[in-house]
């Protein structure tokens, strides 16, 4: 049932003398809801870095549906299934909401300056298709009638929604969410759960770093902790909650357990 | 910014008014544009009349020339991004293979215009496939360098002319009833209005396209781009060997019509004041770069009766534009739609808006 998407080997990744990741585990299955939490700097957009091919890692494996992603060129990786959004908004701007969605769905056209100048059929075809699917997309987040509107003029919780679009036009097998909660108020949490599960009903398995514990225990299916770039713990959100060193990472140490 | 919101904007009026023009008006106004501009050369207006140099020849070179050298430069460095300071070799590459092929062969103008082309392209590959990995100033560095060396790996080739350049260069064969003389600049003008035309038909067509949107993303963000599946290094190449093969063009044109050349034509102020052309008239914005270029191409010409202090007041000229209207005449400027069924203009067809 549980079929492995993403499996993350043993990575570790230093830069310099600071090691960001040691020996990390990790895996994603097909159709699950995970979320990847830890304290600031435990680790967890670096794991997103590792398997988006960012960063190479100083050791490991990440392999997905059966390929190695390390070494991988990041516009492959994206190609391969795997779409991110990111921790500070990172939308094309000047570019209207349709064009940033669309650009993501070019991943899978074939045509490209040749074919746009002539106006070949594949690339009339392929136009025609991208654009179908950007405001497809942009209907499904709720943002169709900011098609025509710049990035940088949307509103901020529009802004965070058209990046989940943007990733979600790659066609990706799977979606890395990076706090896409941040800044918003609960109504928008829970408006951004509801959003989150309809992805997954529609076929896609997501990861997401989050640290609205709320959110996280409510939606996701299974939660990873990391801290200090180590693992704590791995489990349903139950256990997590309640496990005594995810406590300890979040709250310190009892004073008294000395 | 209120009022600034309500200002009459004579720009969003016209591109509302041809948006919402039927098909045969959009037509007939493109083939009146175009009517007039290959009539240009019969107007003898005193207000754009050049006192002091041939306004024919004026019309062909400088003004034509750097209009569509711009809209090349303004591709690599308007749509992508990418800073160019070297634009020039891929201008003299074209130039001196029209000058070499022209004096040693039998080949004729039209035979040699696409291995010009051809030669520009490999050698934006050539330069661009190594060197585009880089960014920014460290480009601009790179390209600074590649255009020199082209101009003096041509001063110090004695079989190509060295520092004397190549002379003799033949004019192209006569076309219809029109015949290429050293006299007469007006047939090459309307050959170069026709590459001109051409070469903006095709970046309208690629920046309405994937490849258009892939240069956005690039020069917005080029981790992001890539993040989304975008692949930055070959658009990044295409970019410059498009730019490239608009210049080489250029300088197979203007070597057939100058008709001798000698490597110091193409120094890096050629390169720079193409460059600032492109800066001046908007970059990125397809209509500006063209009248920026005109516009600056123009000028020094038409104020030739100053004489001596004429490029002090075209220095002043510029100085005071830049800080009147810091993004160029016409600046990039995407227009936003608010209607909550808008349908993209590339859905329905047509061409960008700018």
């Amino acid at each position: 049932m549980s079929e492995k998407l993403l499996e993350l080997k043993n990575i570790t990744m230093k830069f310099g003398g600071v090691t960001a990741l040691s020996e990390v585990n990790l895996h994603v299955s097909k159709g699950e809801i995970a979320a990847l939490i830890g304290p600031n700097g435990a680790g967890k957009t670096t794991v997103f870095n590792v398997v988006t091919g960012v960063y190479k890692p100083t050791s490991g494996e990440v392999n997905f549906v059966g390929q190695s992603v390390v070494g991988k060129k990041r516009y492959q990786v994206t190609k391969m299934g795997i779409a991110r959004t990111f921790q500070n908004i990172r939308l094309f701007g000047e570019s209207t909401a349709l064009e940033n969605v669309v650009t993501g769905a070019d991943v899978h056209s074939k045509s490209g300056v040749v074919g746009a100048i002539f106006g070949t059929p594949r690339s009339r075809r392929e136009e025609a298709a991208a654009l179908e699917r950007g405001m497809e997309l942009l209907e499904f987040m709720g943002l169709k009638h900011r098609a025509g509107q710049l990035g940088k003029n949307l509103p901020y919780g529009d802004q965070r929604r058209l990046e989940i679009a943007r990733a979600l036009a790659t066609n990706p097998q799977l979606l890395l969410l990076d706090e896409p909660a941040a800044g918003f108020n609960p109504a928008e949490k829970v408006a951004l759960a509801a959003t989150i599960r309809k992805i997954r009903d529609a076929g896609y398995t997501v990861l997401l770093i989050e640290h609205d514990m709320s959110l996280i225990m409510d939606i996701s299916d299974r939660v990873a902790v990391l801290d200090f770039g180590q693992k704590i713990a791995d489990d349903v959100p139950k256990v997590v909650q309640n496990d005594p060193r995810v406590i300890e990472a979040y709250l310190g140490a009892p004073a008294d357990a000395s | 910014m209120a009022d600034k919101k309500n200002r009459y904007n004579i720009r969003d009026h016209a591109a509302t008014y041809w948006e919402n023009s039927p098909k045969w008006r959009r037509v007939s106004m493109s083939i009146a544009f175009i009517a007039f501009f290959y009539a240009l050369p019969f107007l003898n207006n005193p207000l754009v009349n050049t006192p002091g140099s041939d306004f024919q020849s004026v019309l062909f070179y400088p003004v034509g020339m750097y209009v569509l050298m711009a809209i090349g430069l303004n591709i690599v460095v308007g749509k992508s991004g990418l800073l160019d300071l070297g634009y020039v070799a891929f201008f003299a590459i074209g130039a001196y293979t029209m000058a070499i092929l022209g004096t040693h062969t039998a080949l004729n103008f039209w035979e040699i215009l696409p291995i010009g082309i051809a030669l520009s392209m490999v050698a934006g590959v050539l330069l661009g496939t190594p060197t585009l990995r880089l960014r920014g100033d460290y480009l601009a560095i790179v390209t600074l360098g590649f255009g020199e060396i082209v101009r003096i790996v041509a001063v110090n080739i004695e079989a190509i002319g060295g520092p004397r350049g190549i002379a003799g260069i033949p004019t192209p064969p006569d076309l219809f009833k029109a015949k290429f003389t050293i006299l007469d600049p007006k047939p090459y003008y309307w050959v170069l209005l026709t590459f001109t035309l051409l070469v903006i038909w095709m970046v309208r067509r690629m920046a309405a396209r994937r490849p258009g949107r892939a240069w956005d993303a690039i020069r917005q963000d080029d981790d992001v781009a890539q993040l989304m599946g975008v692949n930055t290094l070959k658009y990044k190449v295409w970019a410059f060997v498009l730019g490239a093969a608009v210049a080489g063009a250029g300088g197979v044109l203007y070597a057939s019509q100058i008709l001798s050349i000698v490597p110091d034509q193409f120094n890096l102020n050629v390169s720079i004041l193409i460059l600032a052309c492109v800066v001046f008239g908007g970059i990125g914005n397809l209509w500006g770069v063209i009248l920026g270029a005109a516009l600056l191409a123009f000028t020094p010409e038409r104020i030739r009766f100053l004489s001596q202090p004429r490029i002090l007041v075209f220095g002043i000229a510029l100085v005071v534009m830049m800080n009147l209207r810091p993004d160029g005449i016409l600046p990039k400027k995407k227009r936003e739609h608010f209607d909550p069924n808008w349908k993209s203009v590339e859905e329905s067809g047509e061409g960008e808006i700018k």
